[in-house]
């Protein structure tokens, strides 16, 4: 990914309204008894789009404005997404650009992280609140939602951020290829 | 060039990862009395709180439609419980009024045939309506008490009410009971004013039978010093005994009110109707006056 001051501001303008509509409207959706996440996914999407730096910087930031917004202990979301972001670019840096399947895959996961790490976080910040079959099952669903999530949001976001995009560009000119004698004259 | 990339990535990341943990840190011990980091949360919150209203507003409809469906499928699940629930609800309300009308009947009960009626050398025997005649007369019903515990033929029947009939049909364990209903059934009565309690000397007498054609109807015939009666008045039975003849029903068990006393009709036929106290189709217990000595006390 090619970062210029205008793909800076898409990105920026991309984390602040992820984060608006993740409170206003996906936090407060309920879907078979759990809510979507999608900041995970976005984050992931800019990981995989742009590598570790990008994605774990995202993941930061989108984690931070959340911790605000949600008045909860700041950091601990950045963190989590960080985590997020890193794994997803690492992923890019190894395996190059992922198939839809791998997506599906890699949003299910990295929800499943993102949600066990940040209980993680809360539980080793004194936060008293047991382990119930509740929040397992609310993990567990979140991860499915993350599944079927994932590919509309990576391809909306690889459509928004295209113009910074090295492998979505059109090639400027075909490859030199001389032709053969023989069919010279 | 490339590890270059490398440790700039690598910085980066830890960078990120120790402001992260510094930050929840810091914030964790300001604690809630508030901070700088506090105020700095505070500061964002506010600055977003109206792009978080306007969002919420704007994709309301949309959240509203997608939760329907969720409410719908959760709605259709909690039916089907709270249908369940109804249902054992229900039978356990059914179980404690069938429960509540048999205690309040045999309360009834226990009150007729403690207040007197009940003459001296019979006792009763507290029974159950265990079938009922299938017709709309409802002439007689089976009960679940026959001669082991000492019913005999023509032993009246009592419920808390009032006379109910007699004893018509005996088997070892169960018994058929011919009711005032019945055309076949006929009891001397005597007719007492209303609210009097006590019944004069020279009280109307008659016999109280069944009116053709009509199961909730009862007749007083054969009704002498008819001008004397009222709607509303009370009729027991008569009890009487004349040499080797008595009556099969001992004095003073209500039987019934005087519902329809017309003048003409009393002149004409000497015929008063009056409507029985017992509810002879709803009776779930009764007592059967049995000799004393022969019943097992039911």
């Amino acid at each position: 990914m090619i970062l210029t001051p205008r793909i800076v501001i898409r990105l920026v303008l991309l984390g602040v309204l992820t984060v608006l509509v993740q409170i206003s409207f996906f936090g407060r959706l309920s879907l078979i008894g759990a809510s979507p996440d999608v900041t995970p996914l976005v984050v992931m999407t800019i990981g995989l789009l742009g590598g570790t730096v990008s994605g774990a910087v995202a993941g930061f930031g989108i984690g931070l404005l959340l911790d605000c917004l949600l008045l909860q202990t700041m950091g601990a979301s950045g963190l989590a997404l960080l985590g997020v972001g890193y794994i997803s670019g690492r992923y890019r840096e190894g395996f190059g650009r992922p198939r839809k399947s791998a997506v599906a895959l890699l949003g299910g996961g990295l929800t499943m992280f993102y949600v066990t790490a940040f209980g993680a976080i809360q539980i080793g910040l004194g936060v008293e609140a047991d382990v119930s079959a509740l929040v397992i099952r609310d993990a567990i669903v979140k991860s499915v939602l993350g599944g079927l999530l994932a590919v509309p949001v990576y391809l909306g976001i690889r459509l928004l951020l295209r113009p910074a995009l090295i492998d979505d560009r059109p090639s400027a000119r075909r490859p030199f290829a001389p032709r053969p004698l023989d069919e010279r004259s | 060039m490339y590890r270059r990339q490398v440790r700039r990535r690598r910085a980066v990341l830890l960078l990120l990862v120790a402001v992260s943990l510094t930050l929840f840190s810091l914030f964790f011990r300001e604690g809630s009395s508030g901070g700088p980091l506090h105020g700095v949360q505070s500061v964002v919150a506010t600055i977003f709180s109206p792009f978080e209203e306007v969002t919420g507003r704007a994709l309301k409809p949309a959240r509203d439609m997608i939760n329907w469906f969720d409410e719908t499928f959760d709605a259709r699940g909690e039916n089907e419980r709270l249908r369940g629930q109804v249902g054992e609800l229900r039978d356990e309300l059914a179980q404690r009024q069938t429960e509540l009308a048999q205690r309040k009947e045999l309360g009834k009960l226990d009150a007729l045939t403690g207040g007197g009626v009940v003459p001296s050398g019979q006792e009763p025997v507290t029974a159950r309506v265990i079938g009922r005649s299938p017709t709309v007369w409802y002439a007689t019903v089976t009960i679940d008490k026959g001669s082991s515990a000492g019913l005999a033929v023509d032993d009246p029947i009592v419920t808390g009410d009032g006379l109910a009939g007699r004893v018509s049909a005996v088997t070892r364990g169960t018994s058929q009971v011919t009711l005032i209903t019945d055309p076949d059934s006929s009891v001397a009565a005597r007719v007492f004013p209303g609210g009097s309690t006590e019944i004069p000397a020279d009280a109307p007498t008659g016999v109280v039978e069944a009116a053709v054609g009509d199961p909730k109807d009862l007749q007083l015939n054969f009704v002498q010093r008819g001008p004397d009666i009222n709607e509303g008045d009370t009729v027991v039975t008569a009890g009487f005994s004349v040499g080797n003849l008595a009556s099969l029903f001992p004095p003073g068990i209500p039987i019934g009110e005087i519902t329809d006393s017309s003048l003409e009709e009393q002149q004409a036929y000497q015929r008063v109707h009056l409507r029985a106290y017992a509810d002879l189709r709803d009776m779930e217990f009764v007592q059967a006056l049995v000799d004393a000595g022969k019943g097992d006390g039911g």
